[in-house]
């Protein structure tokens, strides 16, 4: 905080005239109001009020010459939630970031630990709040581990259905953003046509438009309606068409290229050193993907490609999204034919106590592999419940990406990456 | 459940081994003592036929009595998960070798485990909290930290809506006996 000008300055102003006032000083450094501005100045600190911590904290907070600092967030809106970033920069150049997170940590963990295994489903609903279902799906699949409960198969195919629509909404929504952080208006707005019929199908099935609570310990909550399947048929005999209209707005459009060719460039070894998992990681050549490296649900039989590239830069990272949504199309369009008919919940008694023991389960979300690692002690209530979210370990390469890039270039890498700050937080 | 992975396992590191190999489902469970952790990850990560070399998560634990650290690891050659806990920290000085040295992206997870359960992990060069306020000073995650609201299990304070299944409520028993353990296995 610089210091307050003295209250008695002397008047330059000619004799006769009046001297405009002085701002307005407080009393004392007692008022509230200067404690305020205080405390409100060290939040937005870039250096920390405190000694330095670490090793990396007291290097990065070290100024060489020509360098500053500059604070980008908490609410800025290119970071994609409430992201705070402390930029260090030569120039325009970066030369590094430190990302500070926390600011919507709500302790999902420590509150799933006293809850009962149903209540779990619902707390976990607003992590990944951009796609749902994804978050509860490792949940109840970990329960479903602990205690041995067969899913119906129809169960199964309604969540891979509902699952593969959520997935295309997310990255069309992550489409429309990327443009919308470099500037473009226009995608954002079709995005969201899209985007907006399948909220509307999926709260037709589940009656909530984001924060769904359908998956169910042994199966899901209710089973395929007749709106849902009409709304749902409808988008499907354009889908296909509507997506490549809306891909040909960025693909081919020059300044949203040349904006992120060789950005961001992650590398196939270092994105494995990250454990950055999802179309990150596919777009740096590796082909993992867990619903074909690690089965789960009826994906063993059902047909679709991992798509990949190998330049790993933020144009890969786009062009990734871009192929997962066809394969999305084509898993639907099987579901739809090969969907068995029969009941959607197993019978499960209303209080689970499952037997003591462990299990992880971890499911391929739009941003990579959501995990989920429960200990069960025998009681109503998940002893240890851990959650795995891949933004996490995707927003960690940020610092490396974005160094030696100008400061715009942090807004595409983030971008990019697709950070969902719900998820990280938790 | 993959039975060759087990012999495999065992054939490398077998000797650090602290308690049978447990398998269920699609996973497979090893536990070691937190000293070994370098040297067996860095065998899993190598060796021609196991090249476990994705980290799919790194967690701790806080079993009421121990702490431990929950590392979770994918390979092409196996379709089982395999898990490796790293088994009995103590609860009063909890510390870990860091996984930093394989896996750069441990850091945050580490940092997260820290500001979790305060388990100090060493040659993380980075090793601050993450989630919560640098000036906080508990670590939410640990048993022994009672959320305020939290009426089962404050002594004498409430009396849960299911049922009471594995809290003591009685103050006589001492401030301990409101701690979950973990069940014995």
């Amino acid at each position: 905080m610089p210091p307050r000008q003295p209250a008695s300055r002397p008047s330059k102003s000619r004799a006769g005239k009046r001297a405009p006032e002085p701002p307005q000083q407080y009393a004392s450094t007692d008022d509230p109001r200067v404690m305020l501005d205080r405390q409100i100045g060290a939040l937005f600190e870039p250096i920390p009020p405190y000694p330095t911590q670490t090793e990396r904290e007291g290097e990065f907070y070290t100024l060489r010459d020509g360098e500053m600092f500059l604070n980008v967030g908490p609410h800025h809106p290119s970071t994609h939630g409430v992201l705070r970033l402390v930029v260090k920069l030569s120039g325009e150049q970066v030369v590094d970031v430190d990302p500070v997170l926390g600011y919507l940590h709500r302790g999902v963990e420590k509150i799933c630990e006293n809850s009962d295994y149903y209540h779990v489903i619902d707390q976990v609903d607003p992590l990944e709040y951009v796609s749902a279902l994804f978050q509860e799906w490792p949940a109840v699949l970990s329960f479903e581990k602990l205690m041995d409960v067969q899913v119906p198969r129809r169960a199964e195919y309604i969540r891979v259905l509902t699952g593969e629509l959520l997935r295309i909404s997310s990255h069309i929504l992550y489409v429309g953003f990327y443009a919308l952080d470099l500037g473009g208006l226009t995608p954002i707005l079709y995005s969201f046509i899209e985007r907006d019929e399948i909220v509307e199908m999926l709260a037709a099935l589940t009656g909530a438009r984001m924060l769904f609570n359908y998956f169910r310990i042994g199966g899901v909550n209710g089973d395929l309606n007749h709106e849902f399947m009409s709304r749902l048929g409808d988008w499907m005999s354009r889908a296909a068409k509507e997506v490549e209209s809306s891909a040909t707005l960025l693909n081919e459009n020059e300044i949203f290229v040349r904006r992120t060719r060789d950005v961001g460039v992650l590398d196939r070894a270092a994105a494995l050193r990250y454990g950055v998992t999802g179309g990150n990681l596919r777009a740096s050549g590796v082909p993992f993907d867990v619903r074909r490296a690690h089965p789960y649900s009826v994906y063993p039989e059902l047909d679709f490609n991992i798509p990949t590239r190998d330049e790993g830069d933020s144009l890969a990272r786009y062009l990734i999204r871009i192929d997962e949504i066809r394969e999305s199309i084509k898993i639907i369009d099987q579901c739809l034919h090969n969907m068995p008919d029969g009941p959607v919940m197993a019978s499960l008694p209303r209080l689970i106590r499952p037997r003591p023991g462990r299990a992880w389960a971890a499911v391929e979300g739009p941003r990579g592999m959501l995990g989920v690692y429960t200990i069960s002690d025998g009681s109503d209530q998940p002893f240890r419940f851990r959650i795995h979210d891949p933004s996490l370990l995707n927003l960690e390469t940020l610092p490396a990406l974005a160094t030696g890039h100008l400061l715009a270039d942090t807004m595409t890498i983030i971008a990019s990456l697709d950070p969902v700050m719900g998820g990280i937080d938790k | 459940m993959d039975r060759t992975l087990k012999t495999r396992l065992e054939a490398r590191v077998g000797s650090y081994l602290r308690s049978p190999i447990y398998q269920r489902h699609d996973e497979t469970e090893i536990r070691i003592a937190p000293a070994d952790v370098p040297e067996v990850l860095r065998t899993l990560h190598d060796v021609v036929d196991l090249r476990f070399e994705i980290l799919a998560d790194l967690c701790g634990v806080d079993t009421g009595e121990v702490m431990q650290v929950v590392y979770h690891l994918w390979s092409p050659m196996t379709s089982d998960w395999l898990r490796i806990v790293a088994d009995g920290i103590s609860r009063d000085d909890p510390r870990a070798p860091s996984a930093t040295f394989l896996w750069i992206g441990a850091e945050w997870l580490e940092r997260e485990a820290y500001d979790m359960y305060g388990i100090v992990f060493e040659g993380n060069r980075d090793l601050r909290r993450i989630f919560m306020p640098p000036d906080y000073t508990s670590f939410p995650l640990r048993k022994d930290f009672l959320l305020p609201d939290d009426a089962a299990r404050s002594p004498g304070a409430g009396v849960r809506h299911v049922e009471r299944t594995h809290v003591s409520a009685d103050p006589a028993e001492g401030p301990e006996a409101g701690i979950r353990r973990a069940p014995v296995s």
